[in-house]
């Protein structure tokens, strides 16, 4: 009797042990479950990756980031994430880190359909079949101004220097956009200077200073100060305009003869990322047609697939100012590529907005 | 009496050591692993030269000599300085009304207005701020006001992204913190003091200048300095309602950390600005000796 009782309670308890350790075991299983995706905001829309969330519920955590070099020493800091989303212009540089595992395009399903000018940008090649970056998106930086506030203004840049709309203009706080404009408008090459052209660019962002509103990434914020008419013009990317243009303010996105910036981004995973299963998993929804679709539509932005652009209409392409082919585009754009000086631009820039 | 004397020593001749270094341990452990040596790296990073790596590399004195010789320094640190100062003297000026409110004629209401002074900190920081933000914009709660008031016909940009604004809002978040030390200080002063003065004639407004005032510098100074501190190196509140003009030495410094990527730069304006906030400190303690003890 008395052993009987005893191995009843030897196994309950090891029953309970056991449920435990399960119990523990499941939870510690779903925290590595969940893809830790890195990324701008307003770019972890659930929409994006939908047959991702349809196999894997509530399998990706995103953390958001103002700009891509703030996520570079963040990372370099220690925070580690499966998948980032930084820029073109920054994989050399997260490359050179060693943060950057090599993803194998056999795995990306829709790899084939990703226009050739993406596919073979220059520090995107791992070799063997092999990229560091999935491009995914592309966009153009512009100034957005009040049709109403700002009356025909010349097509140019210059705008943003403009004396007669001191403290009414805003520009993205950022080393890949503001500074690159200053270094076309002191005729420059942005992503090769000398120290004293460096001192040009540095003047020419000087003169700008005084001018502005704010030097700032919140682009919600812009888009409120503009459609209140507190500001009358202010560099953003594509989005805001299709926002505001969709809320009905009266604002158009121009075409300076500078040019406009364009840019592509995309997917990096990470070298120690946890879940590379889910990683490609997420890559690949990320590249169904539908989830590029819904990028150029809500967003204005245009996908890094050709096939997202078959299901957009030739008007809606119009309204969006996007060409169905980035070719297109690039034919009259600046496309921001890897900036030799980055850190010597980035620390000038931000001395030139501290008043120095 | 005796016997309480008499009984401490072996008192304390009784907690084991083991005890006692049971106590001291987290405190030790927590000032030396989450300040000292935390500190001390900052410290080791400033004299580091700059690799991009996490560490730096090589010991050199460069960043301090970068420090010293760039104007651009001086001045945001004189801005952060003047910013700091602007926001500690309306933050004390306009706290202590309230706490001698608060110390004096507030009787049943104490508690509940004590209450009330706190409950900003039921929010988070950065929507206070936002509130600020709402208040102050183009089309915000102040600029209608006025508007509707018919004072000006067109909204003006002259409240955010001003220094000014800068002071008001932190002026509104430390407000507490200048508030609870000056009525600490007012509540312990000795009613028997006010009662002698008005015994010897005084009329109200004497025995505030002559009593209450001196005898509530010591909560004044602490008020002060507690407000003062950390609003030097403020970052969040500058880049939010300040705009370009309103720089401070702390976004510089996080902007080193971040986006221009220089570590060993940013630790050593920081150890900078340590010591030009120690060298206050040490002036506000020596005003607090001679100005504010309770003679």
């Amino acid at each position: 009797m008395a052993f009987h009782l005893k191995s009843i309670t030897g196994h309950k308890a090891r029953a309970g042990l056991a449920a435990l350790a399960l119990a523990l075991s499941s939870t510690v299983a779903l925290a590595a479950e969940k893809l830790q995706y890195f990324t701008w905001s307003g770019y972890e829309l659930p929409d994006f990756n939908k047959s991702f969330l349809a196999a894997h519920p509530d399998g990706v955590e995103a953390t958001i980031f103002g700009d891509d070099d703030d996520a570079f020493t963040k990372v370099k800091a220690g925070f580690r994430p499966d998948i980032a989303h930084p820029c073109y212009d920054k994989v050399a540089r997260w490359n050179k880190e060693g943060l950057l595992q090599p993803i194998d395009t056999k795995r990306i399903k829709n790899w084939d359909s990703i226009f050739p000018v993406f596919k073979n940008l220059p520090d995107l090649q791992a070799g063997d079949g092999k990229v560091w970056m999935v491009p995914w998106d592309w966009g153009n930086t512009s100034i957005l101004y009040r049709t109403d506030l700002v009356k025909n203004p010349e097509a140019s840049w210059n705008l943003l220097w403009d004396k007669q709309y001191a403290g009414r203009m805003a520009t993205i706080d950022a080393v890949h956009d503001t500074p690159i404009v200053a270094a076309l408008l002191a005729g420059v090459n942005p992503f090769d200077m000398t120290p004293d052209q460096m001192d040009k660019v540095a003047a020419k962002l000087r003169e700008q200073r005084p001018l502005l509103s704010s030097y700032t990434t919140d682009m919600t914020s812009v888009e409120q100060a503009l459609a209140s008419g507190q500001l009358v013009a202010a560099m953003t990317w594509n989005a805001s305009a299709t926002s505001l243009k969709k809320q009905g303010v009266p604002v158009e996105f121009m075409k300076p003869k500078e040019g406009m910036l364009t840019w592509a981004c995309g997917f990096v995973m990470l070298k120690d990322a946890k879940n590379v299963d889910l990683a490609y998993d997420f890559i690949n929804s990320r590249l169904d047609a539908d989830s590029g679709k819904f990028l150029i539509q809500s967003y204005g932005y245009g996908s890094s697939l050709s096939t997202a652009f078959a299901g957009v209409s030739k008007e809606e392409l119009d309204k969006l100012q996007l060409p169905s082919d980035p070719d297109v585009m690039l034919k009259s754009t600046i496309f921001t590529g890897p900036m030799k000086q980055n850190d010597d631009v980035a620390k000038m820039f931000e001395k030139v907005k501290a008043g120095g | 009496m005796s016997i309480i004397v008499a009984a401490r020593p072996s008192q304390e001749a009784r907690v084991s050591p083991g005890f006692r270094f049971a106590m001291l341990l987290p405190g030790g452990l927590v000032t030396f692993f989450l300040i000292l040596f935390a500190l001390g790296l900052v410290v080791f990073l400033a004299f580091r030269g700059n690799d991009g790596s996490l560490l730096g590399a090589g010991m050199t004195v460069a960043n301090f000599v970068t420090v010293a010789t760039d104007p651009l320094y001086w001045t945001v640190t004189l801005r952060s300085l003047v910013i700091a100062g602007l926001v500690t003297l309306a933050t004390v000026v306009t706290a202590y009304p309230v706490a001698y409110y608060l110390a004096f004629h507030a009787g049943r209401r104490r508690s509940l207005l004590l209450f009330l002074v706190t409950l900003p900190f039921w929010t988070s920081y950065l929507l206070r701020v936002f509130a600020w933000k709402i208040v102050l914009a183009y089309n915000g709660v102040l600029n209608s006001a006025f508007i509707e008031s018919g004072l000006w016909s067109e909204p003006t940009l002259a409240f955010l992204n001003t220094p000014a604004a800068v002071v008001v809002t932190l002026a509104h978040a430390y407000a507490p913190f200048a508030i609870l030390p000056i009525y600490v200080a007012l509540d312990t002063i000795p009613r028997s003091l006010l009662e002698a003065a008005s015994d010897l004639g005084a009329r109200p407004f004497t025995s505030f200048r002559r009593v209450v005032l001196p005898n509530s510098m010591p909560g004044v100074l602490a008020a002060a300095l507690v407000v003062f501190v950390p609003t030097v190196g403020d970052y969040v509140t500058p880049a939010m309602v300040g705009g370009p003009a309103s720089t401070m030495i702390g976004t510089l410094i996080q902007s080193q950390f971040g986006k221009a990527n220089d570590w060993p730069f940013g630790a050593a304006l920081s150890v900078c600005v340590m010591l030009v906030i120690l060298c206050v400190v040490l002036v506000a303690r020596g005003a607090d000796r001679r100005f504010g003890s309770r003679t």
